[in-house]
């Protein structure tokens, strides 16, 4: 297993995709907190200060947005080795291939953790300057920023391994990468909304995310982070384990 | 019973796509110490019997086997066996050095073998670069070198000398003899041009159809492709004298007739044509390549018999 969790992890490091994708997350990470900050907190339409414990963890959750780089990373290394036929040497060298996939995931989630660390570094470079400039303490502790980015930080993470279940399942790169966005950016903020949906509502990938750092998407009821944690593992897993059936068993291209 | 060390058997090998049978109980042995050719025209099911063998595909039945065990089970398949699909299982941006290496990792052999790799398929200056870049001749050999990272006892290669220059093929027949003659060492190429391969190989085995033609030495393929070529207007009395005598007269594209069977001799043919008064234009021998040969042989297998016949 160290021996696959390395050769994964030098396929990471030996190309540009991961660093591109990353400054593509600090981007996204960035706009969020700097649109929220500049906004100057208003929500549902009451003026709230920078300086509300509330108000700036909705700041550092934002952080979390970077999310859909990690997912996409997740997507490519995975189906990039259909794509380019690496696919063939790797089941190869070892034909056991769930161990090659539960290799990919951990490379996967240590790449999303980094992800995750980077943007929420960013998040508070940003933050100290901007509010220390207002005159307003940042509630690390007490008002739940730390454990805002910190939630940040698991969100990246996890969607970096989902993004591995996915291609698993999808082996088309393109497909795969459309169908995920498509639905995390469209479908499911439409699913919301219909009523019959609604109890299910908090178990898919994205309401699960939004449970663990609590920002966005208050309008229905949530899990408890560590739940939306599970959940959205779950959902990981379970893309995995179809594409392991459907896919990952049979013939390889 | 002898070891199954360096042994590749495939055992009534078939693989179904859908209605079309793209490999049909295929059999058949390659030894350690000899490097065998696995001819067919393209679409004969050569690089279908390889993966099956390899283990990317399920065959739909039989099996194959290296060193007596089906590849999933051999205990470390990567410093064992070498293999190469097609030159394109590539990542574009990675550079061939890094490519070497991930494998050199997943096979666990020490990183250095990277640079040996690529010293022994002479991509030592090119290493650092991006295989984007690479012609298909540096990508042959490198994937030659990512199949020989594990040191591997036995190599099977799809059309390895495909896309080399012709002095690439002198240095990958060298280096082939060298690991069957020197190392002992089991090497199965696939081609579908046997001039490729001819000097190459002491050892084929022949598919056309998804089913197996011939398996054997390649001198005796020569030998038995010793047949009479004969050019006559009337094609129809020179099959009719021949074949009391056990002969059979083909008519080629050309129109000249091609003469198979035991016996047959310029002598024989042209004697048997006088006695019964045919005229001929033209009487030659018919080893006129293996290559002639390999064709004959691989464009005469009957059809598979319908499902609905």
């Amino acid at each position: 297993m160290t021996r696959l969790i390395r050769a994964e992890w030098r396929k990471v490091t030996s190309i540009k995709l991961g660093w591109g994708m990353l400054l593509g997350a600090m981007a996204l990470a960035a706009l969020g907190v700097v649109a929220q900050i500049a906004s100057n907190g208003v929500r549902g339409g009451v003026q709230l200060p920078l300086s509300n414990a509330t108000v700036q963890k909705s700041i550092a959750a934002s952080a979390s947005s970077a999310y859909l780089f990690s997912i996409v990373v997740g997507i490519i290394l995975i189906t990039t080795e259909f794509r380019h036929f690496t696919s063939r040497p790797t089941f190869l060298i070892e034909p056991r291939r769930g161990f090659v996939i539960v290799a990919k995931m951990l490379v996967a989630a240590v790449v999303g953790i980094i992800y995750g660390i980077v943007c929420a570094l960013l998040t508070a470079a940003i933050m100290i300057p901007w509010l220390g400039a207002k005159g307003d303490t940042i509630h690390w502790i007490d008002g739940g920023v730390l454990e805002s980015l910190l939630s940040a930080i698991v969100v990246i993470a996890i969607f970096a391994v989902v993004g591995i279940g996915l291609g698993v399942l999808i082996r088309n790169q393109i497909t795969a990468v459309i169908g995920a966005l498509a639905y995390l950016f469209v479908l499911e903020p439409l699913v919301q909304i219909i009523p019959v949906v609604k109890d299910v509502y908090p178990y898919l990938p994205g309401a699960a995310a939004s449970a663990i750092t609590g920002a966005g998407r208050t309008t229905s009821s949530l899990l408890v982070p560590w739940a939306g944690g599970v959940v959205l593992l779950g959902w990981g897993l379970l893309f995995a384990l179809s594409g392991w059936i459907f896919t990952i068993r049979r013939d390889i291209p | 019973m002898p070891s199954a060390e360096g042994r590749i058997v495939a055992a009534g090998l078939t693989k179904v796509f859908g209605e079309v049978k793209a490999v049909e109980d295929l059999s058949f042995t390659v030894e350690p110490g000899s490097v065998t050719g696995f001819l067919g025209p393209n679409g004969a099911g050569k690089t279908t019997t390889l993966r099956m063998i390899l283990g990317l595909a399920t065959p739909t039945s039989g099996t194959g086997t290296i060193n007596g065990v089906a590849y999933a089970h051999l205990p470390a398949p990567g410093r064992t066996v070498g293999a190469v699909l097609e030159a394109t299982s590539f990542y574009p941006g990675r550079s061939a050095r890094n490519h070497l290496r991930v494998f050199c990792a997943a096979a666990g052999v020490p990183d250095t073998r990277a640079d040996e790799v690529l010293e022994m398929v002479g991509l030592t200056q090119a290493g650092k670069y991006p295989v984007r870049g690479f012609s298909l001749g540096m990508r042959q050999r490198l994937g030659l070198a990512t199949a020989l990272i594990g040191n591997p006892r036995v190599l099977l290669l799809d059309e390895p000398a495909n896309g080399l220059d012709p002095e690439g093929i002198v240095w990958l027949r060298g280096l082939l003899r060298h690991f069957a003659d020197v190392d002992g060492r089991t090497v199965l190429i696939s081609s579908h041009v046997l001039s490729e391969v001819e000097q190459t190989v002491d050892r084929v085995v022949i598919i056309a159809k998804g089913r197996l033609i011939y398996a054997g030495r390649l001198d005796d393929i020569e030998g038995a492709s010793a047949g009479v070529v004969v050019r006559t207007p009337t094609p129809d009395a020179l099959g009719a004298a021949l074949t009391p005598i056990h002969m059979t007269a083909k008519v080629l594209p050309d129109g000249s007739v091609a003469v198979s069977g035991a016996g047959v001799t310029l002598e024989a043919v042209g004697h048997a044509a006088w006695e019964a008064h045919v005229e001929i234009h033209e009487l030659r021998s018919g080893s006129s390549g293996l290559e002639e040969t390999f064709l004959r042989l691989t464009s005469e297998t009957p059809d598979a018999p319908r499902p609905d016949a």
